[in-house]
């Protein structure tokens, strides 16, 4: 059984871990992959609201863990996708309502019936933060190209190599190719040069996951968006499939190129984003 | 870079440039948990050994972590104070120039710069 259990995780709260995690998940199981997407933000629960199925829960994690029910019966089923699964956070809980044993078993459990597990971490270093990789064989870091995202994603690579987990990869989110084309944003380069950390996935940011969060739909589903396809690209590398890395930059406008010529604009040091 | 950076030769960093050396120095600072404290330290003990041999600005001496691609580094910036060097120089003989002042002593005065 060569199940992998993934957690996401980012130190830094807002920079769409969740959104993330939905997205991925969706993409895997796009692929023809079992897969179970786990929420372990326990009191704040969301990602079912991503997933839009928010009104189908019956049980949560913690009930799981406890014995109330049955693994299976917590299970919710994905609307569109026959092998994709959520298993909810508890939200009248709080974060000590479980503990490093118990979710490691919960992972085993898990192994079990699914390709791959993904694991919803909550923000922060604390006891949720452990308990969502304690069980992980996989770490992947979501941050933005901003200072405290960053700082925050350094934080969390050194626990989880203290945790004696692998290398954690990256998905550098809500990157805005126009800023950085000016630059007014780190660029994908400074950001991997700054953490040294392999990258797996860059995905601008995009209005259109307002929407898509609104109506309860992965963006992943919504072929126009560049934010859908990068999740997609970021779930091929996970699978293994050589997806070569998205170029982030636009092309500088007309005006922008004389700008820089005679001086007035950002420099023209090549700023183009390949990493 | 445009014509007028390359006619003043300097180019402003951008925000982009300015985050990332921010966090250069800010990662490093978490990674190897040195406080401000310890670098003040660092900076007295340093102070007492230089200054032994020579005079430095104490004021403008700074100590930071910095972060590179491959090491953490410590920078110390050490200023020296601008001193005036005097000496006595009895020119050798055999120099050509120096034949034409045999006899005499030549008070010289060197005012060392450094660069600010």
């Amino acid at each position: 059984m060569d199940s992998r259990v993934l957690t996401i995780t980012s130190g830094k709260g807002g920079v769409g871990k969740t959104t993330t995690t939905a997205n991925l998940g969706t993409a895997l199981a796009m692929q023809g992959k079992k897969v179970a997407v786990v929420d372990s933000d326990i009191g704040l629960r969301n990602l079912d609201a991503v997933l839009g199925l928010e009104n189908r829960i019956v049980y949560d994690l913690v009930d799981v863990v406890e014995g109330q029910c049955r693994l299976r019966q917590a299970l919710i089923k994905d609307k569109r996708l026959p092998e994709l699964y959520l298993l909810p956070a508890a939200q009248t809980r709080d974060k000590n309502a479980i503990n490093s044993i118990q979710m490691e078993q919960l992972c085993q459990q898990l192994r079990q019936e699914f390709d791959f597990v993904l694991i919803d971490s909550p923000a922060g270093i604390e006891q949720g933060f452990r308990n969502a990789i304690v069980g992980a064989d996989e770490i992947i870091i979501v941050a933005n190209p901003e200072m405290a995202s960053v700082r925050d994603a350094d934080r969390i690579i050194g626990l989880v190599e203290a945790a004696g987990k692998p290398e954690p990869r990256l998905v550098l989110n809500r990157l805005r190719p126009e800023m950085v084309r000016r630059g007014d944003m780190m660029d994908v380069a400074d950001v991997i040069e700054v953490l040294s950390i392999e990258l797996i996935g860059i995905v601008p940011e995009d209005e259109m996951i307002i929407v898509a969060i609104n109506k309860g739909e992965p963006i992943v589903y919504e072929k126009r968006s560049r934010a859908g396809s990068a999740y997609i690209n970021a779930a091929q590398r996970i699978i293994g499939k050589e997806v070569p890395l998205e170029e982030v930059e636009e092309a500088p406008t007309l005006m922008e190129r004389l700008r820089r010529f005679v001086g007035i604009g950002p420099s023209m040091t090549e700023k183009r984003v390949r990493s | 870079m445009g014509i007028f950076d390359f006619m003043t030769g300097r180019k402003k960093p951008t925000p982009g440039e300015v985050a990332k050396e921010r966090l250069k120095v800010v990662l490093a600072h978490d990674r190897l948990k040195v406080n401000p404290e310890l670098l003040e330290q660092i900076k007295t003990d340093l102070l007492a050994v230089i200054s032994r041999r020579l005079e430095v600005e104490e004021q403008h001496v700074q100590v930071i972590i910095a972060r590179d691609d491959r090491w953490d580094k410590l920078h110390a910036d050490v200023p020296i104070k601008r001193q005036k060097i005097s000496f006595e120089w009895d020119p050798p003989a055999y120099t050509p120039a120096a034949n034409a002042l045999r006899g005499d002593k030549i008070r010289v005065e060197v005012e060392r710069l450094e660069d600010e």
